[in-house]
């Protein structure tokens, strides 16, 4: 048993492969990007509430103000985002499992309708 | 890794340490496995070893957890299975991967994405598999196993591939035509492509192997030529 090199398309071949523009995984950046929205609507949250307490807590006005500005409204804010992306990503992620499912189940539907009709045009003897 | 009987070759496929789990089921477990170019190479084990998921991570269709894919020197891991398709890493999936509600013609057409116009591919496809010429007009559903297998086989090779994965050729076949189709992968492998091989049955494929590679649990157990693995060949199917 001997190998069949053929070194044209193998030189080719390496060449097409050393011009690839590699970029980082996306399925590693979705994960990132997941986790990240986990963080963010953590954070959000811990620093809405936090803002909560203290304008509750402190009786002066501009003391209120400043901890709504960046105590609520930034915390809603990142809360927001946070929760926007995880949505995109963790739909993304359902979206593809549903996907190959769909694809898994079409490949066994046509095997068992090949499968009926090779049954059909030769049954049994 | 590597046999005796191949001395410094050059690879052009090598996993290295790949991990892949699907959810929290980790399938493989450090998987090394290298493909040397102009080889052809088969992966045997029996069924639930991880052969098809391996195939998987090296066509790019699924990331390893952990772990290196190389193709042609340089690390391909996590690149979309496209991107390496259009380069020449051709898989030809279990269950062919082709269109019944579509006829030959029109499955040939979708091979034409690389750039070879559909008259070249057909001539090509109807040169290699003159059964399929007979058939052009014919709904592929409405075809045989076997026929189906070679219009798989036919828009892989359009697409001009240097790395071919074949995954479970012989899968619902009779025996004389898994004989017939892998005279034709043998055929394809005296051009130089480098071929990984997929196969629950053994025997079939040992015939046409350069290596031949003995996986199970999710591991690479032995690597040799076929005749050096011929012997661990029972032990692993029957769990030994």
């Amino acid at each position: 048993m001997s190998m069949n090199e053929n070194p044209e398309r193998i030189a080719g071949f390496h060449a097409e492969i050393e011009s690839m523009k590699i970029k980082a995984t996306g399925g590693k950046n979705e994960s990132k990007l997941l986790a990240l929205g986990v963080l963010l609507g953590v954070a959000g949250l811990a620093l809405a509430i936090y803002g909560g307490i203290m304008v509750q807590n402190d009786s002066n006005e501009y003391n209120q103000r400043a901890f709504m500005a960046t105590g609520s409204y930034i915390g809603i804010a990142l809360l927001i985002g946070g929760a926007a992306l995880f949505v995109r990503y963790s739909m993304a992620r359902y979206l593809r499992f549903w996907l190959i499912r769909l694809v898994h189940e079409s490949h066994a539907n046509t095997d068992r309708i090949v499968d009926a009709i090779d049954r059909a045009a030769n049954p049994p003897q | 890794m590597t046999s005796d009987a191949l001395v410094d070759p050059v690879y052009l496929l090598e996993l290295q340490g790949v991990r892949a789990a699907y959810d929290a089921i980790e399938v493989l477990h450090g998987v090394d496995l290298a493909i040397p170019a102009g080889a052809v190479v088969a992966l045997l084990g029996p069924n639930g070893a991880g052969k098809t998921t391996t195939l998987n991570v090296a066509c790019g269709l699924m990331s390893p957890s952990a772990g290196k894919v190389i193709i042609a020197g340089r690390d391909v891991t996590g690149v979309a299975p496209e991107e390496l398709a259009r380069r020449g890493v051709i898989t030809i999936p279990e269950g062919r991967g082709i269109f019944p509600n579509l006829t030959v013609r029109e499955n040939l057409q979708m091979a034409t994405y690389s750039g070879r116009p559909l008259p070249e591919v057909e001539e090509m496809t109807y040169h290699q598999f003159p059964r399929l010429g007979e058939r052009r007009t014919q709904l592929v559903g409405t075809m045989s196993g076997g026929e189906q297998q070679m219009l798989a086989m036919a828009r892989g090779l359009a697409s001009d591939p240097a790395i071919l994965l074949l995954d479970e050729l012989s899968m619902g076949l009779a025996p004389l035509v898994v004989e017939e189709l892998y005279d034709i992968v043998a055929q394809i492998a005296a051009t130089g492509v480098s071929i990984l091989v997929v196969e629950q049955f053994a025997r079939t494929v040992l015939g046409i192997a350069d290596l031949a590679a003995i996986m199970v649990h999710g591991l690479i157990r032995t690597v040799g030529t076929p005749a050096e693995v011929e012997d661990e060949l029972s032990a692993a199917y029957l769990g030994g």
